[in-house]
């Protein structure tokens, strides 16, 4: 089983050469270009995404405004691009927040098994009673629409459902003579849960994460078209949608666009998620 | 163990964890910072006003008591009083979900045997340009969120080709039936995010199947492919996906909320959505109640046909 975790660290990091290849991977030009989107969106965004300017309200797509402008005049292209950062960031912390502590519910279920790991996965299986959007839509409600409350209950969302992931991969790992022996020499348990149970389990939380992180986007973005979270004006794509739904008819661009970009990143996202998955299977099912 | 005890044992698991959900539905609303009174009142009400209506909806009494009283109307069938209409929940609530139920009934009609179908040829032409055309678009569908497939749809058959109409102006209690061209665009966009679930765990367990040895077995005893096809892989095949039509159920609640919003269906999604914006707790709390119980139905329904069809299930 150590042969996982040292093929899982070497992979990317110990060879320069290898290093070289790995960022012409689609996947890493695609986080690359993610975290371009967010980092310098603001900066490259040719208008203001809040400023009015009556003269150029409702205007079709052109070679100033290439995704048209809507009702007050604003720049679609400069809405999308500042918009990146109210859309993936709470979708990024959700689906990290929610995964960590799956991580550590997991851990702690595989770790001690019995009585423990029945009581709480119960616990976890009323979460996952309710459809994801739903619960997320109630805590929001009831918590007040804030970007942080949005995050919380999106990880909440998360949580029991990488828990089970990380559940069902440590109570094999739980159950090894590595761990009998870490026991026996009296280690603490955050020793056990965190440097023996985890490093085994990277590939899994790995995974986990990339294919969470793509439902992440698609929930943020359904969420902030029902309302939630981010509020006017902030240039949430799905508020952007939601805004704009009303001129479908004669201004449609104000749908379009934004849509085609959750659209394009989301899509994107499943794939790198895909192919993350199947890389790292690959690797640990060879190292077995 | 006989089967009726196992149905049994499993309804009763059903009945419980619906018991955990109402008590998690009401802690949600009643314990979490920000409370009722605030919700309702929105962020710019005084400390007077928050008390006025924290005394007028019993807010000051006990926590347990609450949940209490609460629990037993619910077991009567007492969904509360809605906040804005001023009437009984439970009759809003009914009508409303007959229209949503029958939408996702037709909905599940359509998706799963063309699900199946599809899932079932890519994995028998795994490789060739139709399997990866029909995966193709099944990963492009499923990162797309409800509102995008339905907004498109709309754009497209409803404005700029005028096919069909982009509203469903049904009132809650008269029947669906007599609006059927209302019900394309709703069942076309609901049945393209619920199909990328299916049609990928078909062809993924499909393709476990043709590659095991009783099929070759089969095959080299000189059975019809087609045969081979239908009447030993695919049976087998099915178990995996019953699982995922019962998960799958749960994304189709959810995206009921987003698509009869926007469609302007008077189902239970779209009171839920209003409810959420005129901050009507007891409308909203019931809402998620009824879809939660819809969604544990699902997976009761899916738990059970695959105990039917697997015999191994029952030990």
């Amino acid at each position: 089983m150590t042969t996982v975790a040292t093929n899982a660290t070497d992979r990317p990091l110990a060879r320069v050469s290898r290093t070289a290849r790995a960022m012409l991977r689609p996947a890493e030009l695609y986080l690359l270009f993610l975290v371009l989107l967010i980092v310098a969106g603001p900066w490259v965004a040719p208008f203001s995404a809040y400023d009015f300017n009556a003269s150029a309200s409702l205007l079709g797509p052109s070679w100033v405004h290439p995704f048209g402008t809507d009702e007050f005049g604003r720049d679609i292209l400069s809405r999308v691009l500042v918009g990146a950062r109210p859309t993936l960031l709470p979708a990024f912390a959700a689906a990290t927040l929610g995964i960590a502590a799956g991580t550590v519910t997991g851990l702690v279920c595989g770790l001690f098994g019995g009585r423990v790991d029945e009581l709480i996965m119960r616990s976890m299986d009323i979460l996952l009673s309710f459809p994801a959007l739903i619960l997320a839509m109630l805590i929001v409600t009831m918590m007040g629409s804030s970007i942080v409350n949005l995050v919380l209950a999106m990880s909440l969302i998360f949580w029991p459902r990488s828990a089970r992931l990380i559940r069902s991969a440590a109570l094999e790992i739980g159950k090894r003579e590595f761990i009998e022996a870490c026991r026996a020499r009296g280690e603490s348990l955050g020793f056990i849960l965190f440097r023996e149970m985890l490093p085994n389990l990277r590939s899994v939380v790995i995974i986990d994460l990339a294919l969470r992180s793509s439902y992440a986007i698609l929930l943020s973005a359904s969420l902030a078209y029902l309302g939630m979270g981010a509020q006017t004006p902030t240039p949430a794509w799905g508020l952007m949608v939601k805004e704009g739904q009303q001129f479908i008819q004669f201004a449609p661009w104000l749908t379009v666009f934004p849509c085609l970009v959750v659209a394009v990143i989301a899509t994107g996202t499943v794939l790198i998620g895909e192919s993350v998955r199947q890389r790292f299977a690959i690797s640990t099912r060879l190292a077995r | 163990m006989p089967l009726w005890l196992l149905i049994t044992r499993r309804i009763a698991v059903m009945v419980i964890s619906l018991f955990f959900v109402a008590l998690l539905t009401f802690l949600i609303v009643n314990v979490l910072p920000g409370d009722v009174a605030t919700a309702i009142l929105g962020d710019t009400a005084t400390p007077d006003q928050v008390a006025a209506l924290r005394g007028s909806l019993g807010l000051d009494q006990p926590v347990l008591l609450r949940f209490m009283k609460w629990f037993f109307d619910l077991l009567q069938g007492d969904f509360g009083t809605s906040l804005t209409f001023n009437r009984p929940v439970g009759p809003m609530i009914a009508g409303r979900l007959l229209n949503s139920a029958t939408l996702a009934l037709i909905c599940m009609i359509v998706v799963i045997p063309v699900s199946i179908l599809f899932g079932a040829i890519a994995a028998v032409k795994q490789g060739s340009l139709l399997d990866r055309a029909i995966t193709g678009l099944t990963t492009f569908l499923f990162g797309m969120p409800e509102y995008v497939l339905a907004l498109g749809a709309m754009l497209i058959f409803a404005i700029w080709l005028q096919w069909l109409p982009g509203a469903a102006m049904i009132n809650p209690g008269e029947s669906l039936f007599l609006h059927l061209d209302t019900l394309v665009l709703p069942v076309l966009v609901i049945s393209l995010g619920g199909a990328t679930y299916i049609i990928q765990m078909t062809r993924a367990s499909m393709i476990d199947v043709l590659a095991s040895p009783y099929v070759r077995t089969a095959l080299l005893k000189g059975i019809p492919r087609w045969q081979v096809i239908l009447k030993h892989a695919l049976p087998n095949a099915m178990l995996p996906t019953l699982v995922e039509i019962g998960l799958s159920f749960g994304a189709l609640l959810g995206g009921l909320v987003i698509i009869e919003t926007i469609f302007n269906f008077a189902g239970i999604g779209q009171l839920m959505v209003m409810a959420v914006q005129s901050r009507d707790v007891p409308v909203l709390q019931a809402c998620v109640l009824v879809i939660a119980a819809a969604y544990s139905l699902g997976s009761l329904l899916a738990d059970i046909a695959s105990m039917l069809l697997n015999p191994k299930l029952r030990n």
